[in-house]
């Protein structure tokens, strides 16, 4: 499904991943943790072709984005759940109407102005099914700034899901709400990615809702620290991935 | 100790901008050859003025003129109702038509518009390489029709071919075409990202993330600035009375030539009215659209 | 999960649409932009026929050939430099006093608008106007007599904003028949209303903190809006006060055709003496004019926002 070989990215100059080798197979759960800074959001936007490699080789879904034309590489993205860790919502447009963008990438310009004028029935029904499994169908028709943090978050969730993509992936999707919230939200991810059959790649910054997952990653400076399941993540190595790059000096 | 309490008196960045205002103000004054002095009305100027003033307490609610009270063909109220009638529909007008070129000027002046992420592969857009040559050609003509001011464009237009209603709502539409097309190009650039960014990782097209991401949330901004263009323009198109155009302008110009102070509170009074009716209705929309 | 019915779930958004929170408003304040303006076309005001015409077509190209052309330069063949170098002629001629008039009486106009401003600015700010101001509890703020001081303060705003300058200054020229000082007061009085108004929501929108320490120490509302309030907005004020300034100068051209002296009134004195290459060359003036303020209102104002002073 996804695959980096000796991956390399730099932004703005400055080098952001090095050297990454990873591989995730269809249907697996990955939970991406490290400390701020560590390159979690670049790394789930490389898998996501949303941004070139600088070196090494990258392929998703089975192709190599750097070789795509522009329009199929659109469509490869499309393939692509993402879920921002600001959600990318436009706030004062009404719920449904951000989770009909999601598919903005399978039509072009005319069909894309009818389905936000004129939404068709087909859309209609799927919108306000993928809202209702996300606890959130009464919302349908509100203005998506009156909905609350954890709210938004499903919304962009839905908006994800109605892109019918193969992969799932959500930056920091826990940031922003208390921990009880964070376990209802995690869990629904894990739910719905599993009836879609979805592989799901989360970045996480608290270990203890990592380990609810089959396979952790550990990000630092850009590199990856271990790659195991959660059960046999040493708990000496945690704590060196969120050690201070210059607290300790000599530790 | 007397150097530190020296720099203690010195003014900082701010005072230094506030001396330089003042003193600015200073040197056009006297370029002016104007003094204080000359505020002292002369020549029978205070007793105009106390007349005008006293005139603020009976508005007049009938034509002033006793010839006219008997012949005129329509009452006073409908002339009054009739010229703000005028000042409205033109200033619509005017404003309706600059719309469509402001959103096409606006568009292409603006940044947003033309520019992709940094990094990301290929998403080249048609006529890329026109980009320079187009952009500043439209920043251009939106400061050409900016910086002519709207009665300057109804002489024009009198000088060229007479001035008509149709002409002077022209003359009103181009340079609030050129504002529009200024300030709604900025609000467009200055929008969050957000949005923008996750279209385009979607697999959104250009057009499609401009459309879809960026203009949705630029767009409460760009209206509460579009109503408040409307305002000026009702504004500008009563000022148009003044070049014969049937607006309150005209009825307020005559009635102050024929000495009708009453008359000239009615028009005053009216044009306040309408400015506080639009406030508290413009607030009141701003309040609904940022709700949340 | 149980699946919906297709028709059940239509009938479930239906519902949803229809009790959807409405932004009331913005509907009925657009269909009636539009029915203003399509009474003025429906009842024969506004006709489009008049842009279009036969007659306004041959004026227009007489306009363009002969009238618009200075006398000078009629018959030659069109040429950039004898063009530029009739514009020069004109511009430094002896009636170009006229642009730098403009320019003076934009400059004054908004001096005086600016200081107006701060004047009235406090007495509008509704967090100063009360009894114990930043220090009251939020349920008795904005209560008792205080309340009146904003208010009346605004709504002499919304009146002296509410007449454009052209008109205050047709008016002004009844009581001043002479000099420059009717333009000047005019601008003055229209932007004064608005940098009181802007300056008053600016004062209001500020951090709290710093005005209420000062409450404490038990300072009056002139220092606290002084020590407290004024630095703390100083650079959004210096924002709006620029941004004013553009638009006085645009209005100061103008504003001349009443016949004060200014850009203005060579226009219309060019007009009334059938000069009209002279005009146009008098508004390209104006142009060039209001241009030039824009560029160092723009200017001036990178160079505060980089400042960090807004």
């Amino acid at each position: 499904m996804f695959e980096l070989a000796g991956a390399a990215v730099r932004l703005g100059g400055r080098s952001v991943l090095a050297g990454l080798d990873l591989r995730i197979c269809e249907g697996e759960q990955v939970a991406i943790i490290g400390p701020s800074g560590a390159g979690k959001t670049t790394l789930l936007r490389l898998l996501a072709a949303g941004l070139p490699a600088a070196a090494g080789r990258v392929r998703v879904l089975g192709q190599e984005p750097a070789c795509l034309r522009p329009p199929e590489l659109r469509l490869l993205r499309s393939r692509i759940g993402f879920v921002p860790q600001d959600f990318g919502l436009v706030p004062n447009l009404r719920v449904w109407r951000n989770v009909v963008s999601g598919r903005l990438g399978q039509r072009g310009l005319l069909g894309a102005l009818r389905s936000h004028l004129w939404p068709s029935r087909r859309d209609l029904l799927e919108i306000h099914e993928l809202l209702e499994r996300a606890g959130i169908e009464e919302r349908m028709y509100h203005r998506t700034d009156t909905l609350s943090g954890g709210q938004q978050q499903r919304v962009a969730l839905v908006r994800a899901l109605f892109q019918r993509p193969r992969a799932l992936l959500a930056d920091e999707p826990v940031a922003s709400v208390d921990p009880a919230r964070a376990r209802d939200l995690l869990g629904l991810l894990d739910r719905l990615a599993r009836e879609e059959g979805l592989t799901l790649v989360v970045s996480l910054h608290d270990l203890e809702l990592a380990r609810e997952f089959p396979r952790v990653v550990g990000l630092r400076s850009g590199r990856i620290e271990f790659d195991e399941p959660a059960e046999q993540v040493d708990p000496e190595r945690l704590r060196s991935l969120y050690r201070l790059e210059d607290g300790g000096g000599a530790a | 100790m007397r150097v530190s309490r020296w720099r203690a008196a010195r003014p900082g960045p701010a005072g230094w901008t506030l001396l330089g205002i003042l003193a600015a103000g200073l040197l056009a004054a006297a370029a002016l050859g104007l003094g204080p002095r000359d505020l002292l009305p002369r020549e029978g100027g205070g007793a105009t003025a106390l007349r005008f003033f006293r005139a603020a307490l009976e508005p007049a609610l009938d034509y002033e003129d006793p010839v006219l009270r008997e012949r005129a063909s329509q009452p006073y109220v409908l002339t009054l109702l009739l010229a703000l009638w005028r000042t409205l529909a033109f200033a619509c007008a005017a404003i309706l038509a600059s719309l469509w070129g402001g959103f096409g000027l606006g568009f292409l002046a603006s940044s947003s518009w033309w520019e992709d992420e940094a990094g990301d592969p290929g998403t080249g857009r048609l006529f890329r390489g026109l980009r320079p040559a187009v952009q500043a050609g439209v920043r251009l003509l939106i400061g050409l029709l900016r910086s002519v001011h709207e009665l300057l464009w109804a002489v024009l237009f009198s000088a060229a071919f007479g001035l008509q209603p149709i002409t002077a709502v022209l003359a009103l539409a181009l340079p609030y075409t050129g504002n529009l097309a200024k300030i709604w190009s900025e609000m467009l650039d200055e929008a969050p990202a957000g949005p923008a960014r996750a279209l385009r990782q979607l697999g959104a097209r250009p057009l499609q993330v401009f459309l879809f991401g960026r203009l949705p949330r630029a767009l409460p901004d760009m209206a509460a600035y579009g109503f408040y263009q409307l305002e000026c323009a009702i504004r500008s198109s009563m000022v148009l009375g003044f070049f014969g155009v049937g607006t309150l302008g005209l009825l307020l110009r005559q009635s102050f030539l024929e000495v009708h102070f009453r008359e000239v509170w009615t028009v005053l009074y009216l044009v306040f009215a309408l400015v506080l009716l639009m406030e508290t209705w413009s607030g009141r929309l701003r309040r609904r659209w940022r709700l949340a | 999960m149980t699946r919906l019915p297709a028709d059940l779930r239509l009938d479930r958004i239906r519902c949803l649409r229809r009790e959807r929170p409405r932004l009331r408003g913005a509907g009925w304040t657009a269909a009636g932009v539009v029915l203003l303006a399509l009474s003025g076309f429906a009842s024969g005001e506004l006709r489009f026929g008049d842009l279009l015409s036969e007659r306004r077509g041959a004026l227009l190209r007489d306009f363009l050939r002969n009238e618009a052309l200075p006398p000078e330069l009629r018959g030659e063949a069109f040429h950039v430099l004898a063009w530029l170098r009739w514009l020069a002629g004109v511009w430094t001629g002896p009636e170009a006093g006229g642009a730098i008039a403009s320019l003076a009486i934009g400059v004054l106009a908004v001096v005086l608008a600016g200081a107006a401003a701060v004047l009235l600015m406090p007495a509008a700010t509704r967090t100063l106007m009360t009894r114990d101001p930043f220090l009251e509890p939020p349920e008795s703020a904005g209560r008792g007599a205080w309340r009146a001081v904003p208010r009346v303060a605004r709504l002499f705003c919304v009146l002296l904003r509410a007449i454009p300058e052209y008109i205050w200054a047709f008016l002004l020229l009844g009581i001043f028949p002479h000099g420059a000082w009717p333009a000047v007061l005019a601008l003055a009085l229209h932007n004064g209303g608005i940098l009181a108004r802007l300056g008053a929501d600016t004062l209001e929108n500020a951090d709290p903190r710093p005005p209420r320490s000062l409450r404490m120490l038990g300072a009056g509302r002139g220092s606290i809006a002084l020590a407290a309030l004024g630095p703390q907005c100083f650079g959004r004020l210096l924002l709006y006060f620029f941004y004013r300034f553009e638009t006085c100068l645009r209005e100061a051209t103008v504003i001349g055709m009443l016949g004060i002296l200014s850009l203005g009134h060579l226009v219309v004195e060019a007009r009334a003496r059938d000069r009209q290459d002279l005009m146009i060359a008098w508004i390209l003036l104006g142009s060039l004019l209001v241009l030039a303020a824009d560029l160092v209102s723009h200017l001036v104002r990178r160079a505060v926002r980089r400042q960090g002073l807004s």
